[in-house]
């Protein structure tokens, strides 16, 4: 036998050129079979198959090992997670197929592999001499690979045959395919190797009747092809492709509108106008986050965002019938405001994932076939089938979609597995962070093997290498119960007219060294998860709340930038080195406060506070001045039930000046290291930039201005901030910090990059007006971008090493990708647990509280209730609801009239909240007006309420 | 070429060999040496040969690309030769010394397939006007032993046998864009009509008479000669002289008459070996391991 071959396939460049390609493909004769019971094969201890296996198959009750196809991996990975299977041979051909077809599947069974050693066995085939095949002429790749598959069956079926020749013929090992491609099952049965159907196979497993739930829909779905298909079809690949390249079809991100599900819109690259799309044909089955092909309508069928507000809100499953959406749609207004339109012809990559969510009570709770609702509101419902509908119709489960073909409604899924009963609060957390994709798993051998160990102190050589500044009166500020105390500062008087002032920040980088597990781990969970009542860390707590938390009286390793400044806040000398420190006392941002304003403290830490915090206020106002912006988005915080851990009361963060005062100093000490490091290293310097809004993103900012009678000038940010300094009203008070919210959401996200990928120009960062800086994300050491942004500084000041991933500017922008990414996650996963918290504090209560309306939509009105930072709709008109009562939109305003009362954007209005328990199951924040008083709309107001102030005049009836 | 020296007796021996029909090797004036050929050695190329004839040996590789027709010929693909003397010949082709021989038997080889009756460019258009495929014939010689005309020849017709041209299908058109679509099987290719395809045939004459497939050493006592170019269906399609020597017009008729009629027999045998090799399946390649 030639054990040498080669593969040879031809592949066509993007430039057009055809290439032949030859790979030398070498085979082995030393390649065991992993059987217990072979006596042939030199295998030492990795014996994964049974000697005797035990069937639980009614189907194949003799002793057998399982093969098993590439479209079982690829159309049934949940079902292999069990634990039912057991002596699975996975061959090579399978694996290397499933990775061409589905990364994510690949994933998935490299993880099942790795968890179930004992269960799987990975066959090389392709590289052994007897079980390699060349294709034959006129064969496909896929027929080759099936033939490989069972030219491997038969080849273990003889082999193992000559271990077993005395056994009784009932205990033989059979090996049996699981294929669902009936050509190769029929093939393979006539090649006699028993071959079955998996969803056949795994209906026969007695021991495990649930995992049949688990079996992919795909192929139940038999008679789907009969019906009337409710969608347009999609286009070919090749088709879409050519589309593309001529410029006829545009590729972007599909993203459902929030709002409305009927709506959604596609971002094309490069172009500042998303598309929008409008309607179930229009949307053509595409799910958030989708990579799509969207053809543009002609100009005059060009329409504009509806304005209202729209949920699937069939609370009964509706069949596979799409409702009348013309009355859903109709309403948008034609002439002014229009959009590109467009639809979608075809999704050039899915983008699902699995969706944590609940089941929607069906009619027949007999019935297999049920809805599933998901979290995530963008996403739309699963159609699922499962007969343990009773007992998940209380829990959170986690669907994976399937397919979604023409003639459904909704996309097919399966169940993958239940999280647990709703409303609990280690479910719901459990669901907020898979939805945000936080990495949550405990930290493994591997990367806690790279902590230091304990007890630590610090050695002498290391004290000898930094610089010692124990002496020094360091103390730290930070809020109640904090325990990652990652910067301290120090303040001390030179002379009368020079200051010293310094800036220490826990030393990670000292233990984190580069490349280590440990290291990894970091890189990949990317930023600490702040959750209200949990911490989600990027290093182990040894790490974050011990070894690098800069603890009073105890010696810290840390990392100091320490300014020489004049009374008026100007600095002379900036210099950065590491250093050992003590902190003297950890302040809370209330009692740093205090020691201020108390005259009567005068010991040396309360006069550095005062020294900092004079010193602070006139940087920022040295950098007001340059326009820096001051916005807002409401922050609160819950008061926890330190028994049940509950929420029992929700206070608003006070702002202290000791907050700004930190902040100030951090921020100081951001911009001298981002100018060091851009220094040393222009080409790879982490840093972080917030880009210049387009002046698009302001208009519904500008137009909130306007029905308040305010001129707000957007044109830089000085201008801006000088105009919501303006933009006050004596009698709202809230106004303008509710303009301020706006102006947030006009602003563009801030991101990481590696300096070398920006032009310099872009450096600039709007909201804090700072021509370059750093990570301005202000707890110093929970991120992983600041510990880059350690070891740069480390080495630009000659206290460490560089490493080559370090300086390589494509290294470091993927790692900031990464980061951006975790750390946009991990903000909307804090704003979810923040949303959990508001619930289960409503859970037993209702509450009457002002609130603002922060945008007034066609069919309801968007409210903010400050006090809760919590935001809601209050609906005004419902599609068969003619019981409430009529509201005139004006959409120029935008206002609802409604008899003579008009309601327009920012007014103050008090709402009723509560927690909507209609259906135990789905549960949600219902907010409803109590004052004005709207016959059949209002709710009556609460005996409870305790607001005194009295509505303003302009929204009384009245005249 | 590399001069071989002989004594004048030698030259002598030769002469009086060639005048008796009994060469020093034994053969007929008419007679070739043995041949040695195999096919398919070079795995990345479209189509390989090698051909050993006594002591002249060539490699041959053909490489298909695709590229945008000539304007003057919109219709067709086309063919390119290139040679490469290797210094493992002689030492003479060091650096730059091949150069000239390499030329040389270049452009006879573009000038001899440039008939219309030899290959049927036309096969090679994929999209009129806009793409075909080009052949590139790259041919390296290893050793010299004699009549290299008619060895690369030979080794060119086996390469260009066995060239699989993948098969690609013009999927759309966009614009003025062609959408190629290459076969995912490889083994869905197609292959030239290589029958009319001509071999090189090369005259030496010695003294009164001509013989074929000279030695080294005859073709060091020869002063004028003939390369004859001649298709599968007999045709002459080109013809140059070699050497320094005049031929009288009686004897260069005559010799381009047996000319055709050898590369006639030449061609048909090797088209029987080359079916021959390539029905008899796969086998272990020899290559160069021998």
């Amino acid at each position: 036998m030639d054990m040498l071959t080669s593969k040879i396939f031809l592949r066509k460049t993007k430039r057009g050129k055809v290439l032949k390609v030859v790979r030398e493909h070498y085979l082995r004769d030393d390649l065991w079979c992993g059987s217990d019971l072979c006596k042939k094969c030199n295998q030492e201890n990795s014996e994964v198959l049974d000697d005797a296996p035990l069937s639980s198959s009614t189907l194949c009750a003799c002793p057998h090992y399982v093969v098993v196809d590439t479209n079982v991996v690829l159309h049934q990975i949940d079902v292999l997670e069990s634990p039912a299977w057991k002596n699975v041979i996975v061959l090579q051909t399978v694996l290397e197929e499933t990775r061409k077809r589905s990364t994510n599947n690949f994933k998935k069974l490299k993880e099942i592999m790795a968890t179930r050693k004992d269960n799987f066995y990975v066959f090389v085939n392709e590289h052994h001499k007897d079980t390699y095949v060349e294709r034959n002429p006129g064969e496909s790749a896929n027929d080759r690979n099936d033939r490989a598959i069972r030219k491997a069956c038969s080849w273990y079926q003889t082999h193992l045959e000559e271990s077993q020749q005395g056994r009784d013929k009932k205990k033989k090992i059979q090996i049996i395919l699981l294929t669902q491609d009936f050509k190769n099952r029929e093939q393979a049965l006539k090649e006699g190797i028993p071959a079955y159907k998996v969803d056949e196979y795994v209906k026969s497993l007695k021991d495990f009747p649930d995992l049949q739930e688990k079996l992919a829909a795909s192929h139940s779905e038999d008679n789907a092809e009969n019906r009337e298909p409710l969608f347009p079809e999609h286009w070919a690949p090749t088709r879409i492709m050519t589309g593309i390249k001529s410029g006829k079809l545009l590729q972007g991100i599909f993203h459902c509108s929030r709002e409305n599900f009927l709506e959604g819109s596609v971002s094309v690259e490069g172009q500042d106008k998303s598309i929008l799309l409008q309607g179930h044909a229009s949307l053509n089955r595409a799910v958030d986050g989708d990579i799509v092909a969207v053809e543009l309508l002609p100009e005059d069928k060009w329409t504009s965002p509806s304005g209202i507000v729209l949920e699937d809100q069939e609370d009964q499953d509706p069949g596979d019938q799409i409702e009348k959406e013309e009355a859903l749609l109709s309403n948008s207004a034609k002439g002014k405001d229009r959009q590109p339109t467009g639809k979608v012809v075809g999704i050039i990559r899915r983008k699902w994932r699995q969706y944590c969510g609940i089941l929607l009570p069906s009619v027949l709770a007999e019935g297999t076939r049920h809805l599933f609702v998901p979290a995530e509101r963008k996403i739309p419902k699963i159609r699922i089938e499962t007969r343990q509908a009773a007992t998940l119709s209380s829990q959170k489960i986690i669907v994976a979609i399937d397919s979604w073909p023409r003639t459904s409604r909704y996309p097919l899924g399966h169940f993958v597995r239940a999280l647990g009963n709703i409303g609990d609060k280690d479910t719901e957390n459990e669901v907020l962070l898979l939805e945000h994709d936080v990495p949550h798993h405990s930290f493994p051998e591997t990367v806690l093997a790279c902590l230091p160990s304990m007890p630590w102190t610090i050695s002498q050589e290391e004290v000898k290498r930094r610089e010692d500044l124990r002496n020094l009166d360091i103390c730290s500020v930070d809020p109640p119960g904090c325990t990652d105390i990652d910067d301290a500062l120090h303040f001390r008087e030179l002379s009368p007219n020079l200051y010293e002032i310094g800036v220490h920040i826990a030393d990670v980088s000292h233990f984190v060294r580069p490349d280590t597990a440990l290291d990894k781990e970091a890189a990949n969970r990317g930023t600490t998860v702040y959750l209200v009542d949990r911490r989600i860390d990027m290093v182990p707590e040894l790490l974050s709340s011990n070894l690098c938390s800069l603890r009073p009286d105890q010696e810290r390793l840390a990392f100091s930038v320490i300014w020489e400044v004049t009374p008026n806040a100007e600095i002379k000398k900036t210099r950065f080195t590491k250093s050992v420190i003590r902190s003297r006392r950890a302040f809370t941002y209330a009692e740093a406060q205090c020691s201020i304003d108390d005259p009567l403290q005068q010991n040396e830490l309360a006069k550095s506070l005062r020294g900092l915090n004079k010193l602070a206020k006139i940087m920022k106002k040295n950098r007001m001045d340059k326009g820096a912006l001051q916005l807002s988005s409401p922050e609160i915080r819950f008061e926890v039930s330190t028994e049940t851990n509950d929420p029992i009361d929700v206070i608003s963060k006070p702002m202290l000046d000791t907050n700004s005062m930190v902040e100030e100093f951090m921020l100081l000490a951001n911009i001298s290291v981002a100018e060091h490091i851009f220094k040393h290293f222009p080409e790879c310097a982490v840093l972080r930039r917030h880009p210049v809004p387009p002046e698009s993103n302001f208009e519904p900012f500008l137009k909130a201005g306007k029905t308040q009678g305010f001129t707000l000038d957007v044109s830089s940010n000085k201008a801006l901030a000088a105009s919501l300094d303006a933009a006050v009203k004596p009698d709202n008070v809230y106004m303008n910090t509710m303009l301020r919210i706006l102006a947030t959401r006009c602003m563009m996200q801030a991101v990481y990059f590696s300096s070398g990928t920006v032009a310099p120009v872009d450096f600039y960062h709007y909201g804090l007006a700072a021509p370059i800086i750093l990570i301005s994300h202000l707890p110093f050491a929970g991120l992983y971008a600041d510990l880059l942004v350690h070891r740069l500084l480390a080495v630009a000041i000659g206290a460490d090493v560089t490493y080559a991933d370090l300086l390589d500017r494509k290294c470091v922008q993927q790692l900031c990708n990464n980061l951006n990414y975790r750390h946009k996650m991990s903000q909307y996963a804090q704003r979810s647990s923040v949303a959990l918290h508001t619930h289960l504090f409503f859970r037993h209560r209702v509450q009457d509280e002002d609130a603002y309306v922060l945008s007034v939509r066609q069919n309801a009105l968007q409210v903010l209730i400050p006090k809760y930072g919590l935001e809601g709709s209050i609906y005004l008109k419902e599609k068969d609801e003619d019981s409430k009562p009529a509201f005139i939109y004006n959409p120029d305003v935008p206002s609802q009239t409604c008899g003579n009362i008009t309601i327009r954007t920012f007014d103050r209005i008090v709402v009723q909240v509560s927690l909507d328990s209609k259906y135990v199951q789905h549960q949600k924040i219902a907010v409803h007006l109590v004052q004005p008083q709207i016959a059949g709309l209002s709710v009556e107001a609460i005996k409870t309420v305790n607001d005194s102030e009295p509505i303003p005049k302009k929204l009384k009836a009245g005249k | 070429m590399a001069e071989i020296l002989l004594s004048e007796a030698e030259k002598a021996f030769i002469h009086h060999g060639v005048q008796d029909d009994l060469r020093c090797d034994g053969r007929t004036r008419l007679g070739y040496r043995p041949i040695i050929l195999e096919t398919g050695l070079v795995s990345n190329a479209s189509g390989s040969s090698r051909l050993r004839l006594a002591n002249s040996d060539v490699l041959v590789g053909v490489k298909v690309e695709l590229a945008s027709p000539l304007s003057e010929k919109p219709l067709e693909g086309r063919l390119e030769f290139f040679v490469d003397c290797s210094a493992n010949a002689t030492p003479e082709f060091e650096g730059r010394g091949g150069e000239d021989l390499a030329n040389e038997i270049c452009r006879f080889l573009q000038m001899s397939y440039m008939s219309g009756d030899t290959i049927n460019l036309s096969e090679l258009s994929v999209l009129a006007g806009q793409q075909c495929w080009v052949l590139y014939v790259d041919i390296l010689i290893l050793e010299c032993g004699g009549n290299l005309y008619d060895t690369v020849s030979l080794a060119v017709k086996s390469a260009l046998y066995t060239t699989q041209i993948p098969s690609i299908k013009v999927a759309t058109m966009d614009g003025d864009q062609p959408e190629l679509e290459l076969s995912e099987d490889p083994y869905d290719t197609k292959r030239l009509n290589t029958q009319n395809v001509p071999c090189l045939v090369t005259l030496m004459k010695i003294g009164n008479h001509y013989l074929v497939d000279p030695t080294p050493e005859e073709e060091c006592c020869s002063s004028s000669g003939v390369v004859v170019a001649v298709s599968g269906s007999k045709k002459i399609t080109a013809v140059r002289k070699i050497g320094s020597g005049s031929l009288h017009p009686e004897s260069l008729v005559s010799m381009l008459k047996t000319a055709s009629e050898v590369g006639a027999v030449v061609n048909k045998i090797l088209m029987k070996k080359l079916l021959e090799e390539e029905t008899a399946g796969k086998t272990q390649k020899v290559g160069f391991m021998r």
